[in-house]
């Protein structure tokens, strides 16, 4: 492997992130829920292999098992539960949204902007190959937090929480090459369990209001 | 750059690339209808059918309204000249074009923008509702795709260290640009691509083959115009779609060009540029079959996705800086 130095590595390892935030926007600018649990799969298929290469680089082969755990729990567990899901629900599509596609796109490119500003004093403190994808995870972690907030379809929420989840794994990976793989094994299945409640709390929202829409939830009153 | 070619030799390539701009950007066009035709089970016509539809009109007496002013017959050669001089500026089949020095890649995007510009206003001066329409809708898809383009157009020059097309190109052909930093430049080259496709009115944005339905944009523009007028914006509009595969080929896979002028690099430059344009048209063609025409509302969604492309392009350039 003499052509894979350590530069050509750091570039492969932020080309990874790249995908990763970019696979955010995709979800961002997609309106057909089943779609966006595919892009889902894909972020976390590159989460895995961006992980898997830095474990690769660096030797550290408890992120192995971690990118495993990825590939298992979010690339084929949890978008099956999530499709099976979309399947029982009467709205295949986001159509009424708080704040609307081109707007959404542009906050989300200000917030990459500010996670840049936030991260930028950091970052040459850091020694470790992955430092330039801090900025990214950051921002992956803010767009999914601003996503959970403007949409109002329990499943683009919940795959909202999921691509923030995403974005701390690589915020782990690339500002101390993981968490000890007990604290991943941990998230993993808090992760796993997260999904499954919110899955059957979606359904229990279509029963009950007949929409899986979360702002009916402020008709509950006692 | 200048400096190292003779004045008679500069003239020479500049006239050659004018010469493959014309000569070339009708048969794209032919290709990417005869592609479209063969993905619908139909034969089609032969590739060579925009030159023979060119001559006709060429031939056939123009009708000018009475209503309309200068604008209206000025607009064709104003539209000609633009997207003519707009595509001297970009490498061809030479990585260093004699004619850099005129202008750099901002240049480019505003020869091309007052192209638009004058059609916009031919299509308005007519008075005709249609025109009308397509002149709006127009000037909101220009309006879209031009913070789009000078973005995607910033992500590329700062790696490069320069706006000039040429420099890019240059230095992208002797393995620096895309290789060394490939995520600002594959956002770039999304985002270029996805401005191509409106700037040129292809499917997801605009129906090229429809010539009477009330969604169409550059059609309804030229709908007053007939004979020689019709024939010199149809072949600008075929230039400037060969000017933009040029640019996403060159900017983006340079490989191939000439990067001297011995005349073996110059020929091996023109037949690998003509394979990257006809693999780009076949590209394009297989898209206009696979995807429907975007509704006139959602066509903001797709540039602004090529707007936020570009942008993070650019971002990835000093995030990704190691």
């Amino acid at each position: 492997m003499s052509w894979l130095t350590p530069h050509i590595g750091t570039q492969i390892v932020d080309f990874g992130s790249a995908m990763l935030l970019l696979t955010c926007f995709a979800i961002v600018a997609q309106r057909r829920l089943s779609a966006c649990v595919d892009l889902f799969a894909l972020q976390s298929l590159f989460l895995a292999m961006t992980a898997a290469l830095v474990a690769f680089l660096t030797d550290t082969p408890h992120i192995y098992i971690a990118a495993a755990l990825t590939v298992v729990v979010k690339v084929i567990v949890i978008p099956r539960v999530l499709k099976g899901v979309i399947e029982r629900l009467n709205v295949t599509r986001e159509l009424v949204m708080k704040v609307n596609v081109p707007a959404s796109l542009l906050i989300c490119g200000a917030l990459v902007m500010i996670a840049f500003f936030i991260t930028q004093p950091i970052i040459p403190f850091g020694h470790l190959l992955t430092r330039d994808s801090l900025a990214i995870a950051l921002a992956i972690v803010l767009i999914g937090f601003f996503t959970m907030i403007s949409r109002q379809k329990a499943v683009t929420q919940l795959i909202a929480f999921l691509m923030m989840e995403n974005g701390l794994f690589l915020g782990a990976t690339a500002a101390t090459y993981g968490m000890p793989l007990i604290v991943e094994l941990g998230v993993f299945f808090d992760v796993l369990v997260a999904a499954l409640i919110a899955g059957i709390y979606t359904n229990r929202l279509q029963d009950a209001f007949d929409s899986v829409d979360t702002t009916r939830l402020s008709e509950l009153k006692e | 750059m200048i400096k190292d070619q003779s004045i008679p030799q500069a003239i020479a390539l500049t006239l050659a690339q004018a010469i493959v701009l014309l000569a070339v950007s009708p048969a794209i066009v032919g290709l990417i209808k005869k592609v479209k035709a063969r993905f619908q089970c139909r034969q089609g016509a032969g590739i060579l059918q925009p030159y023979a539809d060119l001559k006709k009109l060429f031939r056939k007496q123009p009708v000018v309204s009475t209503t309309t002013s200068w604008i209206f017959t000025a607009t064709p050669y104003i539209v000609f000249a633009s997207t003519v001089t707009a595509g001297l500026l970009v490498p061809i089949f030479v990585s260093q074009m004699p004619l850099n020095f005129a202008g750099n890649i901002i240049a480019f995007v505003y020869l091309l923008a007052l192209g638009t510009f004058f059609l916009i206003l031919a299509g308005l001066d007519a008075g005709s509702p249609f025109g009308g329409m397509g002149s709006s809708r127009e000037a909101i898809v220009a309006s879209l795709t031009e913070p789009a383009m000078i973005m995607a157009i910033f992500a590329i020059a700062l790696t490069a260290g320069s706006t000039n097309l040429s420099t890019i190109v240059h230095r992208t052909a002797l393995l620096e640009g895309i290789v060394t930093d490939p995520s600002p430049h594959l956002m770039a080259l999304a985002a270029v691509f996805i401005v191509a496709l409106a700037e040129t009115g292809r499917v997801p944005v605009d129906n090229p083959a429809t010539h009477l339905e009330l969604t169409m944009i550059h059609e309804a523009m030229v709908l007053e115009y007939s004979g020689r007028y019709l024939a010199l914006l149809e072949w600008a509009s075929a230039i400037k779609l060969l000017v933009f595969l040029t640019l996403i080929a060159n900017v983006f896979a340079p490989w191939g060009i000439a990067t001297s002028f011995t005349p073996m690099a110059l020929s091996i430059g023109l037949a690998v540029y003509l394979v990257k344009v006809a693999g780009l048209g076949l590209l394009i063609g297989t898209i206009e079959c696979m995807f429907a025409k975007l509704r006139l509302f959602r066509i903001t969604d797709l540039l602004g996705v090529a707007f936020i492309l570009a942008l993070l392009g650019l971002l990835f350039f000093y995030i990704l800086r190691s």
